[in-house]
C-alpha cells in the first residue's frame, strides 16, 4: 500500500514537469490561456472541483479525503441532480467559463460532449501514465475523437438479470437452467395473469433493444458513420421483444416511476434486466426485499451464444476551459481514485460502482456473497461478463437512434409493422435527419 | 332564464340592441382619445429599454445570428467587441461557426419530427386554451358573486396548484393517472375504463391538456378575477334599470368590459402553451410515445441541449417566433376591438 | 317565488362548481401533504393502496432532506450558527421572488400606462416586439445569457435572474390591458388640476388598480418562483432557489421520494401566506366611487 502510494507520488512530479512544458508551448500558439492564476507556472492548483450524481457523488467522496492525504490537494464533490448536472455543465462547457476542473459523464453521451471540443484532450496524460491498458477495452472508443482521448473511464455496467426468486419459486419456476430467450418465455407464461416476468415500457424499448443488440455484437453505426443497424441481429432483438410483448409477460410501466419501483417491491414484475449498479439502487430504495433476489446472466438468443452486455456507466471529464494547472490537479485525482485497485474496491464495496479498472477484479471482494442476493457471489459474475462485452460505437447522433427505435417499436408492438420492417424505417429515420448513408 | 325575454313583453332584438348601444356608448366616453405628450410615453418606457438592452439585445441577437450557422463546437474567435473604456465586452462567436446561410431554415421544411411537434403542440392548444378560460371564467364569475363567502378562501386553494413544486407535483400526478391509479379506479366506480393515460397515443394528449389546466386555471382565474373587479358597478346598476338579467348582463357588460382581460388571458395562454415543456417531458417519462406527445420546445431543448445543433434549434425558435407573434397580433386585431392597441 | 326560486338555484349552481373545482384542484396537493409525513416505502406503494390519512414521519424526512440540501441565504446561517439545509432555499426563493416583483411591479405599470394611455410614435411596433419576446424559450437564451453575466460579473448572484426579466413583457402587457379601463376624465382632471405626468400615474392612476396589482403581484411572483433552467446554470448550490434544490434530489440510481414531498410540501406555505396577504386588495368596485361622469 504504502508503495503504491510512493511511486504514485514520483509519477506526480515527472507528470507535472512535461506538462509544464506542454502548456508553455501551447501558450505561444493559442496566445495564451485565461491563466492568470498561476501565471502559466508549473504546478497544480490546490484545490478542484468535482461534479456528480447521488451514488456516485458519495462514492467521490470516499476518495477525496484519502486523496487529500497522499497528494495533498483538495477535491470538492458537489453532488447534483442527475439532469440537472447535466444542463448545467453542459451550458458552461459550451458558453466557455463556469465549468468545474471535473465532471463525470456517462459513456451514451459521450460523443456528443467530445464533439463539442469543450473537453480536454488528456491522451498525454494517460500515456504517460501508462495506464490505459488497464481498463476494460471496450470503454475507449466514445472517449476517442481524432487520436484524443477526452475522458478517464471510471464504472461499467455489465448486464445481469435481477429476479425475484421467492415470486419465481412460489410459482415453481427456477431461472437457474434457463440460458435462452425461448426458455425465459414459456418459464414466464407459468405467471398468473396479474404478474409479469419483466417489464417492456414504450419510452424504453431503444434500451432494451440497445442492451441486447451489443450483447450480439451489433454496432449501431459503421466505422465510417453509416447508419449500421438495418441488419438480421437488429431484427432478432425486434422479433424477440415483440415476442415477449405478444406472450403477454410483460408490464409497461414506466422506469424509474414510484410504480415500477412498487411493482418490484411487491413482485408484480418478477425480473429486470439491469447493470451491475441495479443491485445498489434496488438495495436503497427497497430494503424490504433483500435476500429474495438473484441475478443471472441474461439469456442468450441459442443456446451457447453470447450473454455478455453493458447498461450505463460513467467517466470523469476536464473541461478544456480550466486553467492548465486545475487541470493537472483534475488528472492527477482521477489517476489516483480511477486507475487505482484500491479506490475502485472501496467504492465497489461501499456502493456497489462496477469498476472498469480491470486490476480491481483480481481482489477477493469479488467473491464474496451479497446479503441482498441471499449470499451468491454476483462480483464474480460480473467480473466475468465485463472483458466479454463488445464494444460499441456511440455517436453524436446516439440520441436519433434512441428516438427513432422508441417511436418505430410502438408501431411494431401495436402490430403495424413488422420487426425487420420497424427496424428498416428506424434506421432510414436515422440516416434522414443525420445525412449519413446506411450501411 | 330562457323565458325572461317574454317576461318583459319588449322584442327580444330590439331591446338587446338598445342595452348594447348603451354600453357602447359608456366605453367609448371612458376611452375616447389618448393624450400626445411628445416624450413621456418613452420615459414611462426608459426601464424596459434599459434592461432590455442590457440583458436580452445580446441573447437575442445571438440567437438570430446563430441561426444562419452550424455549430461546431466550443473554442470561438472575437467577431467584434464593445469597448467603453470601464466595461469590456468581446462579442465572441462562443463556437466554431460554420455559415450555411438560410440552409437551417430550409431544412425545417422537410423535418417530420418539426412538423410532428408542430402538429402536437397546436393539438394540445387548440383543447388546452379554450377549456381553460372556459373554466377559469365561470370560477371567475362565480366567485366574483356577491353572495359568496369564504371568497379568500375558495380563491387561495384554486389558486395554489401552480405554486406546488413541478418534480413533486409531476410525482403525483402520475400516480394518480397510472393504469392502476386513483382516476381509473374513481373511473372504475362508473363503468369507464381502465384508461391508459400515459402509454396511448390518444390519450397521452389529453393527459397534458388535463395536467396544464389543472396546474394553470387558477392562475388565469384570478386575473379574469381582478378584472372583473375592475368593471364599474354602475354599469351593472345601469343594466338592471335597463330590465337587464343575468346572462344580459354578463353578455352586455361583463364580457365587453372583461375584453381587455380575457384577451390578456387569451393571448398569454396561447404562448403559454406554445411554450409548454416540463408536463410533456413528465408524461413522455411516464411512458408516453414520444411521436405524440413531443412539444415544440420540448424539440428545441432536444436539439440544442442533446444533439447540440444549436443553429438549427435557433431557427426553431426563430419560426416559432414568427408563428406565435403573429397569432397574438391577430387575436388582439380580432378580439380587442375598436380600441385595439 | 319564481325569481327566488331561481335565485336559490343559481346559488346552489355557484357553490357546486367551486366545490368541484376546489375538490379536483386538491386531491394531488392534498397527496403532497401526506406524502410528506409517509416513509419513502409506504410512499412508493400508495400506488396500489391509496393512503388518505397522514403518517408519522415527517421529522425523519425533513432530517433526511436537511442533511441532503445545505442552501446558505446572505449570511443568515453564519448569524444564526447553524445550516439551515432546504430552508435556506426557501429563504433564497422568497427573497429574490420579494426583491424581483417590488421591483418589476413599478416598471411593469409604468409601461403599461404607457401603452394604455399615450398616443406615440412606433407604439404597435414596441409593444408587439416586447410581447414577441415572451415567446423566447428560455432553454436558448440560457446559454448566451450565462456567457453575458459572467462578463458582466453577476454570476452567482441573486442580480442575474432578478434583472433580466424585471421588466416583464408579461407584466406589461397586463398593466395595458388593465389600465385601459381608467376613465381618461380621471387622468385629464388630474391635469387640470396641475399635476405632472408621473403624479398622474402614481397618485391617480395605480391607486384605481389594486386587484389589478394585486394580481400583477402574482403573476410576477410565481413567475420567479418557478424559474428553473436558468437559476440552475447561474447560481451556485449554496444560492440555489426552491425548484433547483428539489430537482437535484433526482438521481441517476436513486430519486429521493420523500425528501421531495417534504420540500414541495413545505415550499406550498409561503405562497399560501402570500396569498392571504394580498387577499385585502381583491376588493369589487374600487373604480366605482372615483368614476366622475
Amino acid at each position: 500500500m504504502t508503495g503504491e502510494r510512493g511511486s504514485h507520488d514520483r509519477r506526480t512530479v515527472l507528470k507535472g514537469l512535461g506538462v509544464g512544458g506542454a502548456a508553455a508551448l501551447a501558450g505561444c500558439i493559442t496566445g495564451g490561456r485565461d491563466d492568470t492564476t498561476d501565471g502559466g507556472d508549473v504546478g497544480m492548483a490546490d484545490g478542484v472541483t468535482a461534479w456528480s450524481w447521488d451514488v456516485a457523488a458519495e462514492s467521490l467522496d470516499l476518495t477525496d479525503e484519502p486523496y487529500e492525504e497522499a497528494n495533498g490537494g483538495s477535491v470538492t464533490v458537489e453532488q447534483f441532480g442527475r439532469a440537472d448536472m447535466k444542463d448545467k455543465y453542459k451550458s458552461q462547457l459550451l458558453a466557455g467559463e463556469g465549468a468545474p476542473a471535473i465532471a463525470t459523464m456517462e459513456s451514451v453521451d459521450a460523443a456528443a460532449w467530445v464533439d463539442t471540443n469543450g473537453l480536454r484532450d488528456i491522451s498525454g496524460w494517460i500515456d504517460d501514465a501508462g495506464i490505459k491498458d488497464g481498463f476494460v477495452a471496450g470503454k475507449w472508443g466514445p472517449l476517442e475523437k481524432d487520436g484524443g482521448t477526452y475522458a478517464l473511464p471510471w464504472d461499467i455496467g455489465p448486464v445481469g438479470t435481477f429476479y425475484r426468486k421467492d415470486v419465481l419459486e412460489s410459482n415453481e419456476i427456477d431461472l437457474t437452467t434457463v440460458e435462452t430467450w425461448d426458455q425465459f418465455i414459456e418459464e414466464g407464461k407459468k405467471l398468473p395473469d396479474d404478474q409479469y416476468m419483466i417489464n417492456l415500457p414504450s419510452n424504453d424499448y431503444d434500451g432494451l433493444w440497445r442492451m441486447l443488440y451489443r450483447m450480439l455484437g451489433g454496432q449501431p453505426f459503421a466505422e465510417d458513420g453509416a447508419v449500421a443497424f438495418d441488419n438480421d441481429e437488429s431484427v432478432a432483438v425486434a422479433r424477440t421483444l415483440k415476442r415477449v410483448r405478444d406472450a403477454g409477460i410483460a408490464n409497461d410501466v414506466a422506469s424509474w416511476s414510484s410504480a415500477w419501483f412498487n411493482a418490484f417491491k411487491e413482485g408484480s414484475i418478477a425480473s429486470l434486466n439491469g447493470g451491475a449498479w441495479m443491485e445498489g439502487t434496488l438495495k436503497a430504495e427497497l430494503g424490504g426485499t433483500a435476500g429474495k433476489w438473484r441475478v443471472m446472466k441474461p439469456p442468450a438468443f441459442s443456446k451457447g451464444g453470447p450473454r455478455a452486455t453493458n447498461w450505463g456507466g460513467s467517466n470523469l471529464v476536464i473541461a478544456d476551459q480550466v486553467s492548465d494547472a486545475k487541470a493537472q490537479r483534475a488528472f492527477d485525482y482521477m489517476q489516483f481514485t480511477l486507475a487505482s485497485k484500491e479506490q475502485q474496491l472501496k467504492m465497489y464495496q461501499e456502493y456497489g460502482i462496477f469498476p472498469a479498472y480491470e486490476p480491481a477484479y483480481q481482489s477477493e471482494a469479488f467473491d464474496e456473497g451479497h446479503d441482498f442476493l441471499g449470499g451468491q457471489g454476483a462480483g464474480r459474475l460480473f467480473a466475468d461478463i465485463a472483458p466479454e462485452i463488445p464494444p460499441y460505437r456511440y455517436t453524436v447522433d446516439t440520441p436519433e437512434v434512441t428516438k427513432a427505435i422508441n417511436e418505430n417499436f410502438s408501431s411494431m408492438m401495436a402490430g403495424d409493422v413488422s420487426p425487420s420492417e420497424a427496424v428498416s424505417q428506424a434506421a432510414q429515420d436515422v440516416a434522414d435527419r443525420t445525412g449519413r448513408d446506411i450501411a | 332564464m330562457a323565458g325572461s325575454d317574454a317576461r318583459t313583453g319588449t322584442p327580444p332584438s330590439t331591446r338587446r340592441q338598445a342595452l348594447v348601444d348603451a354600453f357602447r356608448y359608456r366605453r367609448q366616453a371612458l376611452t375616447e382619445r389618448l393624450p400626445e405628450l411628445p416624450g413621456v410615453a418613452y420615459v414611462f418606457l426608459l426601464p424596459f429599454f434599459v434592461l432590455f438592452a442590457v440583458f436580452l439585445l445580446f441573447p437575442i441577437l445571438y440567437t438570430i445570428y446563430l441561426s444562419f450557422f452550424t455549430f461546431q463546437g466550443v473554442g470561438g474567435t472575437t467577431v467584434f467587441a464593445i469597448d467603453l473604456g470601464f466595461f469590456y465586452f468581446p462579442v465572441q462567436t462562443i463556437s466554431n461557426l460554420e455559415f450555411v446561410g438560410l440552409r437551417n431554415y430550409e431544412r425545417l421544411l422537410t423535418d417530420r419530427q418539426f412538423h410532428n411537434a408542430m402538429y402536437n403542440t397546436v393539438f394540445i392548444l387548440l383543447f388546452q386554451v379554450p377549456l381553460m378560460i372556459t373554466i377559469a371564467l365561470g370560477l371567475a364569475v362565480a366567485l366574483d358573486a356577491s353572495f359568496v363567502r369564504l371568497r379568500g378562501l375558495w380563491r387561495t386553494t384554486l389558486a395554489l396548484p401552480i405554486s406546488a413544486n413541478l418534480v413533486a407535483y409531476a410525482t403525483v400526478f402520475v400516480l394518480l393517472m397510472q393504469e392502476q391509479g386513483l382516476v381509473n379506479y374513481a373511473l372504475g366506480l362508473v363503468g369507464i375504463g381502465p384508461i391508459p393515460w400515459f402509454t396511448s397515443e390518444f390519450w397521452s394528449r389529453f393527459t397534458i391538456v388535463g395536467a396544464v389546466t389543472w396546474r394553470w386555471t387558477g392562475y388565469n382565474m384570478i386575473i379574469l378575477l381582478a378584472g372583473l373587479q375592475n368593471v364599474p358597478q354602475q354599469l351593472y346598476e345601469a343594466a338592471e334599470i335597463d330590465g337587464a338579467n343575468r346572462l344580459e348582463k354578463f353578455r352586455y357588460v361583463t364580457l365587453p368590459q372583461l375584453r381587455p382581460v380575457l384577451l390578456f388571458v387569451a393571448v398569454t395562454s396561447t404562448i403559454g402553451t406554445f411554450k409548454l415543456f416540463s408536463e410533456p417531458l413528465i408524461v413522455s417519462d411516464a411512458g408516453a410515445p414520444l411521436s405524440a406527445t413531443r412539444t415544440i420546445v420540448q424539440y428545441i431543448y432536444e436539439t440544442a441541449f442533446i444533439d447540440f445543433r444549436l443553429g438549427y434549434a435557433s431557427a426553431l425558435t426563430w419560426v416559432l417566433i414568427a408563428i406565435v407573434s403573429a397569432l397574438s397580433v391577430f387575436q388582439i386585431k380580432a378580439l380587442g376591438g375598436d380600441d385595439g392597441a | 317565488m319564481r325569481e327566488a326560486q331561481r335565485e336559490f338555484a343559481w346559488k346552489v349552481l355557484t357553490y357546486a362548481v367551486l366545490l368541484v373545482a376546489t375538490l379536483v384542484t386538491i386531491v394531488p396537493l392534498y397527496w403532497i401533504l401526506v406524502a410528506m409525513t409517509l416513509p419513502e416505502s409506504a410512499f412508493l406503494s400508495t400506488a396500489t393502496e391509496p393512503r388518505l390519512l397522514p403518517g408519522g414521519h415527517f421529522a425523519e424526512n425533513f432530517a433526511a432532506l436537511q442533511g441532503r440540501v445545505d442552501v446558505a441565504i446572505l449570511g443568515v446561517e453564519r448569524v444564526l450558527g447553524f445550516e439551515l439545509g432546504f430552508l435556506g432555499a426557501i429563504g433564497n426563493s422568497i427573497l429574490i421572488a420579494t426583491v424581483y416583483t417590488s421591483l418589476s411591479i413599478l416598471l411593469c405599470s409604468m409601461a403599461g400606462f404607457a401603452f394604455a394611455k399615450y398616443e406615440f410614435e412606433f407604439k404597435e411596433p414596441i409593444f408587439y416586439s416586447i410581447l414577441a419576446t415572451l415567446v423566447l424559450p428560455i432553454q436558448l437564451l440560457v446559454i448566451p445569457l450565462f456567457l453575458l453575466m459572467s462578463r458582466l460579473g453577476m454570476t452567482n448572484t441573486y442580480w442575474a435572474i432578478i434583472l433580466p426579466w424585471a421588466a416583464n413583457p408579461l407584466g406589461i402587457f397586463l398593466m395595458r390591458q388593465n389600465m385601459k379601463s381608467i376613465p381618461d376624465a380621471l387622468l385629464e382632471s388630474a391635469r387640470m388640476d396641475g399635476a405632472t405626468e408621473f403624479q398622474v400615474f402614481y397618485r391617480v392612476a395605480l391607486p384605481t388598480m389594486k386587484s389589478s396589482l394585486a394580481a400583477l403581484s402574482i403573476i410576477l411572483f410565481l413567475f420567479q418562483w418557478n424559474l428553473f433552467l436558468f437559476p440552475l446554470v447561474i447560481l451556485g448550490q449554496d444560492k440555489y432557489t426552491i425548484p433547483v434544490a428539489i430537482s437535484d434530489l433526482i438521481g441517476a440510481q436513486r430519486v429521493y421520494y420523500d425528501q421531495i414531498m417534504v420540500a414541495a410540501g413545505l415550499s406550498i406555505v409561503p405562497i399560501f401566506l402570500l396569498f392571504l396577504f394580498l387577499q385585502k386588495y381583491f376588493v369589487s368596485g374600487i373604480l366605482a366611487g372615483s368614476v366622475k361622469e
